[in-house]
């Protein structure tokens, strides 16, 4: 796709620079239709093909990460402690390594990937034009929606007693599945300094 | 002045310079890996390739060929 995407960009560059050079070749029929072509469709093509490789691009763990403010959060998913969640879901491959932040804090609703989007704008504005909230929070708190999205369904999640005998509240989000005393240990970036880490390959 | 009296060939020009600056930008944002590269893409490539699309399209409405027997300049 992005081979695709280079390639139109150079023949959009090299036809836009025909025509800044020598604009009078458009008196030909023929170099009219290759003017509708460089100068319309291919730009076009270039925007739609440019966000949709900034949209994987951005769901990438790295990408998350090359925030300043998230680079703990990026380490906290080496705990090495199966009790923390992330870590837990990152090292067993439970969610894909690459794109591990997205695939928990993804809104999974239609509209979702745009607001997404939008609030990934607020957090960049938060980043380097005022600051970014200590602790950083989830705006609405962390949805059940999101753990339910792979989870429900799942014969060991199903099966399980506790989760069963509680399903409609945690389907309705009235109560958190990182509620204290179930799921709680999550990313706990402040005591990072003291911690132990997992080294792949070790 | 008119916008027709700008003449096709100016229109193009402009279109492409705006074209070839945001392509431009835009290959910027793709090798540039951080979040900013997309706010760099989102509102400086897409806003100038837009813009040279529409002008484009402006100087199929608004511009007016050359007169038959006048000398293209380039």
């Amino acid at each position: 796709m992005v081979g695709l995407l280079i390639s139109q960009i150079v023949l959009s560059l090299v036809l836009a620079v025909i025509f800044l050079i020598r604009p009078s070749v458009t008196a030909n029929v023929g170099w009219k239709i290759v003017a509708f072509i460089g100068l319309c469709i291919l730009p076009a093509m270039c925007i739609v093909g440019g966000m949709n490789t900034h949209i994987v691009r951005s769901e990438q763990r790295r990408f998350c990460i090359s925030c300043h403010a998230m680079e703990p959060y990026g380490r906290s998913l080496y705990l090495d402690d199966s009790k923390f969640l992330p870590a837990q879901h990152f090292q067993n491959h439970r969610v894909p390594p690459d794109t591990a932040c997205e695939s928990c804090h993804a809104d999974y609703s239609i509209y979702g990937p745009f607001k997404d989007k939008a609030r990934g704008l607020t957090r960049i504005f938060m980043q380097y034009v005022s600051s970014p909230p200590n602790p950083i929070t989830i705006p609405g708190g962390y949805s059940n929606l999101q753990c339910l999205h792979c989870h429900e369904g799942a014969r060991s999640f199903m099966e399980n007693p506790v989760h069963s005998a509680m399903m409609s509240t945690l389907t309705s989000n009235q109560m958190s599945c990182l509620t204290s005393g179930c799921h709680d240990s999550v990313h706990d970036v402040n005591d990072l300094k003291t911690a132990k880490f997992w080294s792949p390959g070790q | 002045m008119k916008i027709s009296a700008l003449g096709i060939e100016n229109f193009l020009r402009v279109s492409s310079v705006l074209i070839i600056l945001g392509l431009v930008v835009e290959i910027i944002s793709l090798l540039w890996f951080h979040p900013l590269s997309f706010v760099l893409f989102a509102f400086v490539a897409i806003t100038l390739i837009g813009l040279g699309i529409l002008v484009y399209l402006a100087s199929l409405v608004f511009a007016t060929e050359p007169k038959t027997g006048e000398k293209h300049p380039a």
